[in-house]
């Protein structure tokens, strides 16, 4: 694209000229006839609570509508430190929604929670043996801001209450498809709720119609972002630390 | 009515005629000037409304059901010790009466068989005699806990005349087993005072009925007992010396509710009564023409049932919580299924789409023969104003589809699948949160802040402690676990029995993810995991 635009712009002039200054081509940038990649971007957001983050996410911060993927190794690699300043801005607001956790892996610890800042009244737990369908219907209620719901779990909890049911077996081994991350996105945007879905790192390699994946490894004092998909954002890793919320960001921009 | 005439002559003709009904007082001291006694327009002047005031004086012993052979009294609790306060006939019989105590009771007839009083039941009796008593007129008032006023004056002349109506009404209750005294009078108040005193009297002229209340004795009223007793106490026995009294001084000394009652009964201020509406319920009922034995077609013919329930609702602003659906099969028991609803609905298309999914649920033993729809007790409901903008954008408020959507994921998943958390005051972790049922309403008190930083516990919380293997004496979790923080000794509850003694530390495994474990403190000083930290 920049190629294009200094051809177009100076035509004859070598881009080494005096007068093609840094400032002029902001100037030229902000022409509405200029499309840029970053300019999808124009989405509503709710800030992650990590400046780093923020800065590489497009909109500077988690989509308020639509789903988004968080791939770790395992439980509890710090993914939810990743997510719960911002949990707790979305319960604080006078006129939240719910914020819905559909068949977590452990119970929510509510003095944790309290803790972060969540308020309590706008959350509500479900269990039971459809969890995707529990997934799409509060995703696409229109009366949740956040959903959280766990891909990977499934497997491990299904298979041991019903051994003997060949085809939830089979189901759950195959876990979810692209057709259902598909629906699941459609859902997110109907109900302008932000789906949370925690999936193993091994579905990293498989497509998704998420609109942004990130990937979560333990660190010292936090943990290693890195940005699989984003529309219109960065790609890159970033290293948080939870304590005091301060982050270094490194890697390619 | 001569002294009357005097005194608007010399004092203030201009005033009577913009104020006619304060000013025409009738003097019955010449002394004074303001009386709480009420004045009437006119000796002539024909009564607006004619009240029936009836008066139930053992509905709490007829709330029990048909009579027995043993004498029965009805005793309740006034301050500490035990009063009858109504008995069967038999009882009183043997000399038992209103006010005794319960120790008297018994030594007159030993074998006496009390009950304490049951108010909710009295309550639903006086209903039903109130929805008898609508026969005679659509304003019906319940006066809680035995008695009712009815407005009849435009039913006179359908039932022969006040003396035929009240005849016929008294021997209404009587077929319900219930003994009435009733009383007729302009006012209320001054018919339902009539009635509790057992005068059954018929006053049609609001003139004559000062005359007749002022004999009445002023328990009648029911006032607090504190005010009775200092009434009796200056020598005050009836309504009659009540009225006698200067309006100013009674107000300050009695009360001005006690004043207020005093104008009503005599019509000087008006006695506005709510009318008694029966509560209802819906219930359809569908033969079907073929036998239906999967759950879609039956949704679909229970579907206007469902819209004509809506209706219903909508033109009452009323919802339901709660609603039964019947299905009727040749030869298998009724199969129910039951809809609870977290808050009043009366929305048709909401409704259905919880009973599809409860459908959905249900296993029928055998095909369908008919349907049938009833509703709980409908209650009052403020009907939902359509917002403006979409849930979520510029503050759009979600109040009713946030209950639409936990009751539809409960129609799903069941009651108990879909909770909140909320905190619970307790050091231990496992009742320091508690799973509750969400409701319609939001608590606005803000939980305390921990005493603890933000990361001192986990999010995750197992909900039983899960063993850790050991080797030599540290705990192991798919590897060595390393252990970062603590100890934090938790060391609480011996008073409830569920006593814990634990030593509890932040531990790392193989693979960064870090665990809430604890020790216990006593033998055999097992290791065990409790928490994940997200």
């Amino acid at each position: 694209m920049d190629a294009h635009l200094s051809s177009s712009a100076s035509p004859g002039v070598s881009p080494a000229d005096s007068e093609f200054t840094p400032d002029r081509l902001g100037r030229l940038l902000e022409h509405p006839a200029i499309w840029r990649g970053r300019s999808v971007a124009q989405v509503e957001t709710v800030a992650t609570g990590f400046a780093a983050l923020d800065g590489a996410l497009p909109g500077r911060g988690w989509p308020r509508a639509g789903l988004i993927e968080i791939l770790v190794s395992r439980l509890g690699v710090g993914e939810m430190y990743l997510l719960l300043p911002a949990l707790a801005s979305l319960t604080q607001r006078t006129s939240a929604r719910w914020c819905a956790w559909i068949s977590p892996p452990f119970e929510p610890f509510a003095p944790a929670l309290a803790a972060h800042g969540v308020v309590l009244d706008r959350v509500f737990v479900t269990r039971g043996d459809s969890p995707e369908w529990a997934f799409e219907q509060a995703l696409s209620s229109g009366a949740c801001d956040v959903v959280l719901g766990w891909a990977g779990n499934r497997s491990a909890v299904s298979s041991r209450v019903r051994k003997n049911e060949r085809s939830a077996r089979t189901r759950a081994a195959k876990g979810l498809q692209p057709r259902d991350i598909r629906r699941l996105q459609l859902a997110a945007e109907k109900g302008r709720a932000l789906g949370v879905l925690f999936r193993p790192q091994s579905a990293a390699s498989e497509s998704s119609s998420a609109i942004l994946r990130v990937t979560v490894e333990p660190a010292e004092q936090g943990a290693r972002i890195a940005l699989l998909k984003s529309r219109g954002g960065q790609r890159g890793s970033i290293d948080l630390t939870w304590n005091n919320r301060n982050a270094r960001s490194h890697g390619s921009t | 009515m001569r002294s009357r005439s005097i005194r608007t002559e010399h004092a203030r003709a201009p005033d009577t005629r913009l104020r006619p009904q304060r000013s025409e007082t009738i003097p019955l001291f010449p002394v004074t000037r303001d009386f709480v006694v009420a004045p009437q327009a006119g000796a002539a002047t024909e009564a607006r409304e004619l009240w029936i005031g009836v008066h139930f004086p053992w509905l709490p012993i007829e709330a029990l059901g048909p009579r027995t052979e043993v004498p029965r009294a009805i005793v309740e609790l006034q301050g500490q010790t035990q009063y009858v306060v109504a008995m069967c006939e038999r009882a009183e019989h043997w000399g038992i009466r209103p006010g005794m105590s319960l120790a008297a009771a018994l030594a007159l007839v030993p074998y006496l068989e009390t009950k304490p009083r049951d108010l909710q039941h009295e309550r639903q009796l006086l209903e039903r005699l109130a929805a008898r008593a609508q026969r005679f007129t659509p304003r019906v008032s319940l006066v809680p806990p035995d008695g009712l006023v009815l407005e009849v004056k435009g039913s006179l002349h359908l039932f022969g005349g006040a003396e035929a109506l009240c005849r016929t009404l008294e021997e209404e209750c009587r077929a319900i087993g219930v003994k009435a005294v009733l009383s007729l009078a302009p006012f209320p108040l001054a018919s339902l005072a009539g009635a509790r005193a057992g005068k059954t009297f018929i006053i049609t002229e609001p003139a004559r009925l000062v005359g007749h209340l002022t004999r009445l004795p002023l328990t009648t009223l029911r006032w607090p007992a504190d005010v009775l007793h200092r009434l009796r106490q200056i020598g005050v026995y009836t309504i009659g010396d009540a009225l006698r009294l200067p309006r100013g001084g009674f107000a300050r000394r009695f009360g001005k509710a006690q004043l207020a009652m005093l104008d009503r009964l005599t019509g000087r201020d008006a006695d506005l009564r709510a009318s008694f509406q029966e509560r209802e319920r819906f219930t359809r009922r569908r033969e079907l023409l073929y036998e239906l034995d999967h759950h879609e077609s039956i949704l679909v013919t229970l579907t206007p049932l469902l819209e004509e329930l809506g209706e219903f609702l909508k033109t009452r602003q009323c919802g339901i919580t709660r609603l039964d659906c019947l299905l009727q099969h040749r030869h298998a028991p009724v199969t129910r299924c039951v809809l609870k609803l977290a808050a009043p609905a009366a929305n048709a298309g909401h409704l259905t789409k919880l009973l599809g999914e409860r459908l959905a649920a249900l296993s029928l033993p055998e095909p369908v023969r008919a349907v049938e729809l009833r509703s709980g007790w409908v209650v009052s409901r403020a009907p939902a104003m359509d917002a403006l903008w979409q849930p979520g954008e510029h503050g759009g408020q979600t109040t009713a589809e946030s209950t639409e959507l936990i009751e539809h994921l409960r129609a799903r998943l069941g009651h108990e699948a879909v909770y909140g958390v909320q905190v619970q005051a307790s050091h231990r972790p496992e009742s320091a949160w508690v799973a509750t049922d969400l409701g319609a309403h939001r608590s606005t008190q803000a939980s305390a802040p921990p005493p603890w930083p933000a990361f001192r516990r986990p999010i995750w919380l197992l909900r039983t402690p899960k063993r850790l293997n050991e080797r030599d004496g540290l705990p192991r979790r798919r590897g060595a676990l390393e252990l970062l923080g603590g100890p934090e000794r938790i060391e609480t509850g011996w008073w409830d029995g569920a006593d814990v003694a634990r030593d509890y530390y932040v531990a790392r495994d193989a693979h960064g993810v870090r665990l809430w474990i604890f020790r216990e403190r006593h033998s055999p000083h097992r290791w065990f995991l409790h928490g994940v930290f997200g």
